[in-house]
């Protein structure tokens, strides 16, 4: 609460005292971590209802809680749209003076992108009512029709969610440097979010289960949790590295300014961190099969994978508006505001309800699953 | 290895994993024989119910996966660093962002290998073409719709009746006993002729459609991707260009490096010409490279001459170490090179300015080397 509400005062004091850009920076910054955690958990509970899986059902009210902060976030995307003419270059005429960018203007304008966001909004905020919003009323009712329904929605979900993903990803992130391109941004973008989605989860379930509101989920659920978060570090390296590699390769000066960017430098060493601690020390730690169902391991490498999505989206975000790595009372109290408000506002879904989809007639199957 | 005694297992066939699994915390611990499971596809928990000790495949894995990168790594540091340093793309020979595709798929390649083979062939010893259970009546269907638990003897004499009473009593819907198969005779020798006949036949089979094959058909390769692409091959036509000409002369005024326009008109003006190189050890080792590569098919190694293509050729090289062609000068010589004479074409293309002094200096060594004098083998090279 204390931290929430001086966080408040910071950001107020933020907007009224900061540069704007560095407010505005701030805000889509921590917007987009918290949306991106939280469609990666709703991509989790879709993955659960495609592939049909059982193991993880007694934990799929986890993910669908932490899924509860994008109806939020969509509207602080929203809010977030006040930012374009501050940050985004292609707004001013000046910025659409260079051929490559007055060529985007087609899709670099104000009515467009704001229709775009608010058509992303809308898509998300109706996925997590038909995914999430189902699942809370089974629970009353045990209607089974609620997984055949999910089952069949669920795909259409992931379509959705890798077009808005890549939409997010090249407005919000990518457009700060409207010259620059890459087809695979969305998908470095989705793999971060996944991954954090991962983290989150992991992180709430271990945290509800030492407060004995998941008896029953074990080791061995732990174990696939912690298998998934290892299969996605090096997703989300692979992916990382294979649009640096091309660009690397190909050397057009109009991709590699970006990296040119953020290679050199204290944003290099922001690089390194994040190619060191977002994969290499995770997928080390993670490789014993042994340590994919150790708690507390598991709960240090989830803590880490989420500051590394949020060190990633800095690394994205940060350059196209800073010289340098910037960190102080301004981005202090944006941390202090969104972390706050975001665990109250998870923590307060999950105490409305049950921490388990008790109508979910695969839960007893869920609950005997054994490695 | 004495052979072993009595049934190889008992063998009780159940129709859930449920009830397999129960059954396992019944009999286990009140048996001192092995106990096995055989189901249609993994069951959940199952190894942890039969207690097996962790498998060290994840441990060889790693150390193999270490391996494949450390392998992968000296073979790219050597060949693109050392051994053929090739700069593409304006990219230093040794770029760690352009060894990682390689390193990445070695190690993968050299932990899955090692996690399929060492897992059929070293820890599960595959194939048991010999296994008892493969004799047995339930087989068929374990590999469909039951579960097995079998008590095994690993050599020691079984109890079928008690062991039969205890599978029950868990739960087993029917009992088999399961024999040993016979012990294996000496093999035959008529078998054995037959099988090396066998492998030689299919041994002369391939080899012969093989020589037949390339003889009849020639002109089909497998792989011609390389070989078909859209591209002009030396002294090939184009219609791209206008004068029908796929190679290109360079543009005119070009001068190639290392390679000073200099006006000879003849074989006199070049006479007084000095070498400009030093006789070093370095210059003659290239001067020898240059020779070896460019001259010794004509004038021999030993600059006789007798070169590997005089016969062919018609003309007569001349002989470089003795009568005329001893008399010539570090001009002359150096002038022919350029220039060629009669039938010998000019090199000028081939070597640049160095080297042609160098070959120049390696005639002079070829000279002397025929009479030798003492001083020349005392510290090697003046
Ligand atoms: C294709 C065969 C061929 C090659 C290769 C060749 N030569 Fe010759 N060379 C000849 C022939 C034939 C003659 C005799 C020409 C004549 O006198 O009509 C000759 C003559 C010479 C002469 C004597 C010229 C003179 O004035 O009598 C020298 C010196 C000589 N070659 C040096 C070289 C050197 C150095 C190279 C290597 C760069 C070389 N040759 C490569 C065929 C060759």
């Amino acid at each position: 609460m204390l931290a929430g509400a001086l966080g408040l005062a910071g950001v107020a004091a933020a907007f009224f005292l900061c540069e704007r850009e560095r407010f505005w920076i701030n805000w889509v910054l921590w917007f987009l971590f918290l949306l991106t955690t939280g469609l990666g958990s709703l991509f989790l509970v879709a993955l659960e209802h495609v592939v049909g899986a059982r193991w993880s059902v007694p934990l799929r009210r986890v993910p669908e809680t932490i899924a509860g902060l994008v109806p939020p976030m969509g509207a602080a995307a929203l809010v977030g749209l006040l930012s374009l003419g501050t940050l985004y270059p292609w707004t001013s005429a000046e910025g659409l003076r260079d051929p490559l960018v007055a060529a985007k203007a087609g899709w670099l304008n104000e009515p467009f992108f704001a229709l775009r966001a608010a058509a992303c909004v809308l898509l998300w905020t109706v996925s997590y009512v038909v995914l999430v919003g189902g699942s809370r009323r089974q629970d009353q009712t045990g209607d089974p029709r609620f997984n055949r329904r999910a089952r069949r929605f669920a795909p259409l979900f992931m379509v959705i969610l890798g077009l808005t993903v890549t939409v997010t990803a090249f407005d919000w992130i990518s457009s700060l440097e409207p010259v620059w391109y890459s087809d695979i941004f969305g998908v470095y973008v989705f793999a971060g979010a996944f991954l954090a989605g991962l983290a989150a989860t992991t992180l709430f379930t271990l945290h509800l289960r030492d407060a004995g509101r998941l008896d029953g989920v074990g080791p061995d659920h732990l174990h696939n949790l912690g298998g998934f978060l290892f299969a996605f570090t090096v997703f989300w390296a692979y992916i990382g590295f294979a649009q640096y590699l091309l660009m690397w390769y190909a050397n057009i000066p109009e991709e590699v300014f970006w990296y040119g960017e953020r290679l050199h430098g204290a944003w290099g060493g922001i690089l390194l961190a994040l190619a060191l601690l977002h994969f290499l020390v995770p997928f080390l730690i993670l490789i014993p099969r042994d340590a994919k169902s150790r708690p507390r391991l598991l709960f240090g490498v989830a803590l880490l994978m989420l500051a590394m999505h949020w060190l990633d989206l800095y690394w994205m975000l940060f350059p196209s508006v800073a010289g340098g790595p910037l960190f102080g009372w301004p981005e202090l109290s944006f941390a202090l505001l969104f972390l706050s408000g975001g665990i109250w506002w998870v923590r307060r879904l999950m105490d409305r309800g049950e921490a388990m989809p008790v109508g979910d007639p695969f839960l007893r199957e869920g609950l005997e699953f054994r490695l | 290895m004495n052979p072993a005694q009595g049934p190889f297992s008992v063998l009780g066939v159940f129709d859930t994993p449920d009830a397999l699994l129960e059954a396992i915390g019944k009999v286990k611990g009140r048996t001192g024989h092995r106990l096995e499971a055989y189901t249609p596809y993994p069951v959940h928990g199952l190894d942890r119910a039969l207690g097996y000790r962790k498998s060290p495949i994840g441990g060889m894995v790693f150390v193999m996966g270490l391996v494949g990168a450390l392998s992968a790594l000296v073979l790219e540091l050597w060949t693109s660093g050392w051994d053929y340093p090739l700069v593409t793309a304006g990219k230093p020979v040794v770029s760690w962002e352009a060894f990682v595709p390689i390193l990445f798929e070695i190690t993968v390649l050299f932990a899955a290998l090692t996690a399929g083979l060492g897992m059929l062939l070293l820890l599960n010893r595959l194939p048991a073409l010999r296994h008892p259970m493969l004799r047995s009546r339930s087989m068929a269907l374990l590999t469909r719709d039951r579960f097995g638990l079998a008590v095994e003897s690993a050599g020691e004499p079984l109890d079928p009746e008690a062991l039969a009473l205890l599978l029950e009593d868990a739960g087993a819907a029917a009992i088999e006993v399961v024999e040993r198969p016979p012990a294996p005779g000496p093999a035959s020798p008529k078998l054995l002729a037959a099988a090396l006949g066998a492998i030689l036949l299919a041994c002369l089979a391939a080899a012969g459609t093989t020589y037949w094959g390339i003889k009849l058909f020639p002109r089909l390769i497998p792989m011609a991707h390389m070989l078909d692409q859209p591209r002009l091959d030396p002294q090939s036509g184009s219609s791209f260009f206008a004068d029908g000409s796929g190679m290109r002369p360079p543009v005119a005024g070009t001068v190639s490096q290392g390679a000073p326009p200099r006006p000879l008109p003849n074989a006199e003006a070049s006479e007084g010409l000095v070498n400009p190189l030093p006789g070093s050890a370095a210059v003659f080792r290239r001067g020898r490279a240059a020779y070896d590569t460019h001259c010794a098919v004509c004038h021999g190694l030993l600059g006789n001459g007798e070169g590997s293509l005089t016969d062919a050729y018609g003309a007569r090289p001349t002989h470089l170490t003795a009568g005329a062609g001893r008399e010539l000068s570090d001009g002359a010589i150096y002038h022919v090179i350029v220039s060629g004479k009669n039938a010998m074409p000019p090199y000028s293309s081939d070597l640049t300015e160095e080297e042609r002094w160098a070959a120049v200096h390696y005639v002079r060594v070829l000279e002397r080397a025929l009479d030798a004098l003492d001083t020349d083998f005392q510290g090697g090279a003046r």
